[in-house]
């Protein structure tokens, strides 16, 4: 296949769009980048999936805005090693986060946030991010033990003599809850989570 | 009187470029002097006669050249105004800083008379004084005995120059006698680096002129007017090395086994020992660190050289410079531990594998694993420590890494064609002829991965190297079971404590600084001192040769040529002064020092900027060359021209801001008219004094301007600061002074900065008119 580059084109824009975003605290990280592969070859979803960390800086310094599509941006899950290898100082996992949000905001993939918004909800609900009641058969599933363990929290605390976890209290939940509807973030969830359940 | 010197002014049409834009006939009749001409090419050999017979027909005591920068010719003129003295004569720049500047003929005129008419009150406040010429003693130390510093000591010996080559470690010889085999580019085959590097040691061992201290280090050194003094410690070798004859009948009784650090620690070596075959001196050493004095060597040596209660000496070694050869290390593992090397014994350096496959290493050159087997598959992983921004990593590329892995790779494919060899690697530098020892590895079917390993991991018998290969996009996971690290080069512990001894500068990564890193190879930024080899960046033998080579050159022009310096430094009275040392402590250049019972001022290093004066309360220091006459004199000779409704802007430049000024007008840029520069020795001697008189006597403004790099800037923007402050308090404007950084390259900005200056203070005029 060849690519045609018109003398237009101006693939780094994409590059310094991503420099400038307030979650990249690399600078000029990305322009650096010489394709080396250390992050892929330490890159745990790289290794179990077809995620490519090497090729996301690649397809972003080609200015290949098609890579907010890819579905296997949603396989990074944040453990930061590319981020702390990198030989050159750039964050693959920042500059994921960014591609992430881009996608979001184009309303790419909302179908990949939409199993996270009980998340969102436990902000609402109790002020703190919580793991949502849906995943608890797949963790119990990955980590045998753990439902039994999470049942038996409260004695295994007592037995510890830890004091029961400090929630915040009903107004702090209120406050909370406020800010996010102000801010617009409910508008927002609601909005994804609606076009979701619309589909269904 | 000053007022009754006989003043000629010779104006050069420098073949049009001066005359073309400038009146010449109105800038005649517009000057009061006893004798005026004006010529086509004033710089050429008839200048000479020109010149000389106008101060002789006119009894001239003092000269003006209105013609190009004092930058391109004052040493021509003031070889020209022989016998007067040289700083009887003065340029005025009405070239690089007038003609070719400014295009209106009229202003242009105007701005020559305002500069000549400067330069002709300046030159009446000229002093005679006589340039300083310092001749440095001819002997030379040589700091570091491997290939660089071996190399140099022995050009400057064949030379016939006395040179001292101060070695730390019991032998001379560095990283190149354990390195093994070596190649060239052009040879497409490795040789044996002992057999080339041993004549080379053994010239030097036989030449008169090179005095060898091994065990030694420098550690303290003071410089006096050229002179250096270093203080040398010579750690005990405890044998006599002109006794033993290294028969190594002592080793054979010794009990104590240590690690071999000439090995790289891979074999083990008795606490007396000869650090390798060919060492020199020829003699044996102890390590008293692991010796636990039984006696046995003592009794055992028939030569009763073994001197166990021997103590460190110091000694001072007088020279008048230094060539700095101290060298590299390789990067410490301990700082990658992703790839294993502590944990397991099969992962090892280019180093190490460089003394297995030599044929005077642990395993007498045969590879094997620490198990005995020879390897199936090495893996070497390429820029460990190098290209590489982590904490304690090196942003550059250490340069010889890929040859070297090319070179033992082959070695390997050499002796054991089934053994494979997989370099991982991100970019192959190998420039020039160095390619063709690429092909040839090739050829050699050493296989190649693009992609840097993130990690080596052991599983079962063998390791795991899990690297992308980026030109499939693929994660591969190697198996091996020998991985080999290419490591970083970086500044040796001698290199960084020498550069602290010397007060010399070093690179943001440590390595000895050049004075200029593109046109002034091999000098540093403190005179009489130069380097050579890996001490001031990585290279590879050849190249640390050359460097050596140039360094050994360098100091013979310097003890040929002597150092010729202006002689505007400062002076002490000794009458008045105290010694109280005050002055010392404000020296930004380290120029002085109490030497017996005088305060001693090193004209060497001395710039002339006038710090140490107001700290003498006994007021027991001067400058040479009446300095603040002649500015105040130059100041009012521009300001003596003014007319009514013109913009004045004075500037002061040194040397360096002179300069990029200068390149305004070779590069053909304009400023406004209004800006006059008035050259300074150093920034710091324009005083408030000088500041306040041309503001209250017509200047519109003041721009001074320094090189960020210069060790007064921040000592002269505080006192522009202050000046600024008073000028407020005295009810002026204190935006009518300025101060700026100038750079010799940025002449473009500065041409802004001009530009921007003058019409700032054409719209504070308008608001205070």
């Amino acid at each position: 296949m060849t690519t045609q580059q018109k003398i237009t084109d101006s693939p780094i824009d994409f590059a310094e769009d991503i420099i400038h975003d307030v979650k990249n605290s690399r600078e000029e990280g990305v322009l650096k980048c010489v394709q080396c592969g250390m992050c892929t070859s330490t890159c745990p979803a790289a290794r179990h999936s077809d995620y490519n960390p090497r090729e996301i800086i690649e397809r972003v310094l080609d200015g290949d805005l098609t890579i907010i599509e890819e579905d296997n941006i949603w396989n990074c899950f944040y453990c930061y090693t590319c981020h702390s290898v990198c030989p050159v100082g750039n964050s693959v996992c920042e500059v994921n986060q960014i591609l992430k949000q881009l996608a979001i905001n184009n309303e790419i993939a909302w179908d990949k946030i939409y199993e996270y918004l009980g998340f969102a909800d436990s902000y609402f609900n109790a002020a703190i991010g919580a793991i949502p009641e849906i995943f608890f058969t797949q963790i119990d599933e990955d980590v045998p033990g753990w439902w039994e363990f999470r049942q038996n929290l409260a004695d295994i605390r007592d037995e510890l003599n830890l004091d029961p976890p400090l929630l915040p209290d009903d107004d702090v939940i209120d406050e909370v809850s406020l800010i996010l509807t102000i801010t617009g973030f409910k508008e927002k969830i609601e909005k994804i989570r609606d076009s979701q359940e619309d589909i269904k | 009187m000053r007022d009754d010197l006989k003043v000629g002014v010779f104006i050069c049409e420098c073949g049009g470029n001066i005359s073309d834009t400038i009146d010449l006939d109105e800038v005649k009749d517009s000057l009061d002097v006893d004798f005026i001409g004006q010529f086509e090419n004033l710089c050429s050999l008839n200048g000479r006669k020109i010149i000389r017979d106008a101060i002789f027909d006119h009894d001239l005591d003092r000269v003006v050249v209105a013609a190009c920068s004092p930058i391109s010719h004052e040493k021509t003129f003031q070889d020209y105004v022989k016998p007067l003295n040289p700083y009887f004569m003065d340029m005025a720049n009405v070239r690089e800083q007038c003609s070719w500047v400014h295009s209106d003929k009229k202003k242009a005129t105007q701005k020559a008379i305002t500069l000549i008419n400067a330069s002709i009150e300046k030159v009446k406040q000229s002093d005679a004084v006589d340039p300083i010429y310092c001749q440095t003693p001819d002997e030379v130390a040589v700091i570091g005995g491997g290939i660089a510093g071996m190399n140099a000591a022995l050009s400057l010996a064949k030379q016939g120059t006395k040179v001292t080559l101060i070695e730390q470690s019991p032998s001379i010889g560095g990283h190149m006698a354990k390195i093994g085999k070596v190649f060239s580019p052009v040879k497409i085959a490795e040789e044996c680096g002992m057999c080339l590097l041993n004549p080379i040691l053994n010239e030097l061992v036989w030449n008169e002129n090179i005095e060898v201290i091994t065990n030694a280090k420098v550690i303290e050194a003071e410089r006096r007017s050229g002179t250096y003094n270093l203080i040398i410690e010579k750690s005990p070798r405890y044998v006599d090395v002109d006794r033993c004859i290294a028969c190594g009948k002592c080793s054979e009784v010794c009990d104590i086994e240590v690690p071999n650090d000439w090995n790289d620690g891979l074999s083990m070596r008795k606490a007396i020992y000869r650090p390798f075959g060919q060492s020199y001196p020829e003699a044996y050493v102890i390590d008293m660190e692991n010796c636990d004095k039984c006696g046995n060597c003592f009794r055992e040596c028939n030569m009763k050289a073994i001197r166990l209660k021997s103590k460190p000496e110091k000694m001072l070694l007088q020279v008048g410079s230094i060539i700095l050869a101290t060298g590299h290390k390789l990067f410490d593992m301990d700082k990658r531990p992703e790839y294993g090397y502590d944990r397991y014994d099969d992962v090892i350096t280019q180093s190490e594998l460089g003394r297995i496959t030599g044929v005077n290493g642990p395993t007498k050159g045969k590879l094997l694993k620490s198990n005995g087997e020879v390897p199936k598959r090495i893996v070497m992983i390429q820029c460990v420590g190098s290209r590489d921004e982590k904490p304690d990593g090196h942003r550059y590329c250490s340069r010889i890494c890929c040859t070297v892995a090319l070179k033992n790779a082959n070695i390997i494919k050499h002796k054991y064609p089934d053994t494979d060899v997989l370099i991982c690697y991100t970019d192959i530098r190998t420039p020039g002829m160095f390619e063709k020892y690429y092909k040839h590895t090739q050829e050699n079917e050493v296989r190649f991965l693009r992609g840097r390993p993130g990690e080596v991991v052991k599983k079962g018998d063998n390791f795991i190297v899990r690297v992308e290969d980026t030109l499939k996009g693929e994660f591969a996971e190697i198996e091996a079971d020998m991985v080999v690290l290419s490591t970083a080069m970086e500044p040796s512990h001698g290199t960084r404590e020498i550069a602290e001894i010397l007060n010399i500068g070093t690179t943001e990564d440590g390595f000895i600084k050049e004075s200029h890193p593109k046109i002034k190879p091999v000098t540093t930024d403190v005179q009489g001192i130069f380097v050579c080899g890996t001490a001031q960046d990585p290279k590879d033998i050849t190249e640390s040769i050359m460097q050596a080579t140039a360094a050994a050159s360098k100091v013979s022009e310097y003890n040929y040529g002597g150092v010729e310096i202006e002689p505007f430094i400062a002076e002490i009275d000794r009458e008045k002064c105290t010694l109280c040392g005050d002055c010392i402590g404000k020296c930004k250049y380290k120029s002085m020092s109490i030497q017996g019972d005088e305060v001693y001022i090193d004209p060497m290093s001395c710039t002339g900027c006038g710090k140490c004066l107001v700290a003498c309360t006994q007021r027991a220091i001067s400058v040479n060359g009446n300095i603040d006459e002649k500015i105040m004199a130059t100041i009012k000779g521009v300001l003596s021209k003014k007319e009514d409704n013109q913009r004045m802007i004075l500037v002061f430049l040194d040397n360096i801001g002179y300069t990029a000024a200068d390149n305004i007008g070779v590069n053909r840029l304009s400023y406004p008219e209004s800006i006059y520069i008035i050259k300074v020795h150093s920034v710091n001697r324009v005083g408030p004094h000088h500041i306040h008189y041309a503001l209250e006597n017509g200047a519109d403004g003041v721009f001074i301007g320094e090189f960020p790099g210069d060790l007064m800037y921040d000592e002269v923007e505080r006192k522009v600061d202050k000046v600024k402050n008073t000028i407020a308090s005295l009810n002026q404007n204190p935006e009518r002074l300025t101060f700026s950084k100038v750079y010799i390259p940025y002449f473009s900005g500065l041409a802004r900065k001009f530009i921007d200056f003058d019409k700032k203070i054409e719209e504070l005029n308008e608001i205070e008119l």
